[in-house]
């Protein structure tokens, strides 16, 4: 069917053409989701169960939709760089009601994998993977608890890496095998 | 006497020691022995990790998984958040050949092998079970119930959900929690939006403590409305943040609870006469004591 005529030639190109197209978008970026999340996102149509189930949507302009719509569309420049990324408490509430059994949480991980690609992650996160390879924990033990652990009758080191240090040797080789420490301090320096 | 694998993961161990006491103490009163899993480190954090790169987060789970499997033990442990990496990623990994093939070749580096022939469970979904324990004999294991005290389950996100991959069944409105409770002679009562996350969870709490908190406080502020003498839970991240949450609020948002905050194990350590000092209680940020004055 044709598109009816508004006699505005600009218009009327638009509305001829039926593909969707932005200059941002990258078809790859949804394919990429797909596969990192093990979800179908493509099959999001809008319905907004997602946003309304969502414990930080009430609070902040974060909103698990207009995410969704991003995978779909393919906006990873807008998805990325967007802080509200990291809003997500990954409580699962929306991947439990999607109507279309789709992971909405799993997308946002899988955008969050890509960002950190691009250096794009908060602090903390980083700290944690720094307080992991060298201690195993990322709550490590201290003396308050050490003291408090004895009078309980447990060692004063949990039977962890804590009091097995040399498995720490291990976990380091399996970080490094990605690269992880490497890039969280190159990217913390960089701060 | 079924012998589990302990995961004890980071908070437990290192913020609240009560939580692995008690959970040691208490499980063995009803037929379940934990043993150390040594050498075992952070699950990974799955907001924390799963976020940066999910396939550091597979293989360092698939390392804690290979050692309880050196021991020829299913995993017990009493964390939501251990729960996912743990868990998810052993059900991940039995499943996903490819997944599978890519954190074995990691793993062979450090001289170890995922073979997938061993489960993992939360204590909490053992307590449940009648095939291991069940409610009756942590009934029968009682000897100081906690009668009078009105107490808020919070079931927490991660053991639960989502739904479809888990085995819980029902995650708007389940009730079993609440029996566990009920065993213990406590009054378990019902609230607004009960399954609603503590906040903590994927990273917030350490990039966007206001944000993270404001979450908190809203299951607070229903909590309290309620009349609970306590909340208890099953995860101790939620733990920290309902109890130490409650002085940031106070401090950041001037509104204020005093909540008692325990873990389930810590409850049922009460309940089986365990004494508010072999729990470490003095540990929690909100005094406990009110609460003990009602049930003990």
């Amino acid at each position: 069917m044709a598109a009816k005529s508004y006699n505005i030639p600009e218009l009327d190109k638009k509305l001829a053409d039926r593909r969707y197209h932005l200059s941002d978008t990258n078809p790859e970026f949804t394919q990429k989701i797909l596969k990192t999340s093990r979800t179908i996102a493509n099959m999001c149509y809008q319905c907004g169960t997602c946003t309304g189930s969502c414990p930080s949507a009430p609070r902040s302009s974060y909103r698990i939709r207009l995410f969704m719509r991003r995978c779909v569309l393919g906006l990873e420049n807008e998805a990325l760089t967007d802080p509200d990324l990291w809003l997500c408490t990954t409580c699962y509430s929306c991947t439990d009601r999607c109507p279309r059994d789709i992971a909405p949480t799993d997308v946002i991980m899988a955008m969050r994998n890509l960002a950190f690609k691009r250096d794009i992650v908060p602090k903390n996160f980083l700290q944690t993977v720094q307080l992991i390879y060298t201690s195993g924990h990322g709550v490590p033990n201290n003396d308050v608890n050490r003291a408090a652990r004895t009078k309980l009758g447990l060692p004063a080191d949990p039977p962890t890496t804590h009091s097995y240090p040399e498995f720490i040797k291990g976990i380091q080789k399996i970080m490094d095998h990605y690269e992880l420490k490497e890039n969280a301090d190159r990217i913390l320096k960089g701060d | 006497m079924h012998e589990y694998a302990f995961f004890l993961g980071c908070i437990a161990p290192n913020r609240y020691p009560g939580c692995e006491a008690s959970a040691i103490k208490t499980s063995e009163k009803v037929g379940i022995k934990l043993l150390p899993l040594k050498g075992a480190s952070c699950c990974p954090a799955p907001g924390a990790f799963g976020s940066i790169d999910l396939n550091v987060w597979y293989a360092m789970a698939a390392r804690n998984l290979v050692l309880a499997e050196e021991m020829k033990k299913d995993i017990a442990l009493i964390c939501n958040g251990c729960y996912k990496s743990i868990w998810e990623v052993n059900h991940i990994l039995k499943h996903n050949d490819e997944l599978r093939d890519n954190v074995n070749e990691v793993l062979a580096e450090i001289d170890m092998q995922f073979k997938g022939t061993i489960d993992v469970w939360h204590l909490a979904e053992l307590y449940y079970d009648d095939k291991i324990c069940g409610v009756q004999k942590i009934k029968d294991s009682v000897t100081t119930p906690l009668s009078g005290a009105k107490v808020a389950a919070h079931y927490g996100c991660h053991l639960m959900k989502p739904k479809k991959e888990r085995h819980f069944g029902d995650t708007e409105n389940p009730m079993w929690f609440e029996e566990l409770i009920g065993a213990l002679g406590a009054e378990p009562i019902q609230y607004r939006n009960k399954m609603q996350c503590c906040g903590a969870g994927g990273g917030v709490r350490g990039y966007d403590i206001v944000h993270a908190l404001d979450i908190t406080n809203e299951k607070l502020i229903n909590i309290q409305e309620a009349g609970a003498d306590a909340i208890t839970e099953l995860c101790p991240f939620c733990q920290l943040q309902f109890d130490r949450g409650q002085i940031e609020i106070k401090e950041k948002f001037g509104d204020v609870y005093n909540i008692p905050v325990l873990h389930y194990n810590e409850l049922l350590g009460l309940a089986q006469g365990m004494s508010p000092q072999d729990l470490a209680l003095d540990l929690h940020a909100i005094d406990c004591t009110p609460f003990l004055q009602k049930v003990l």
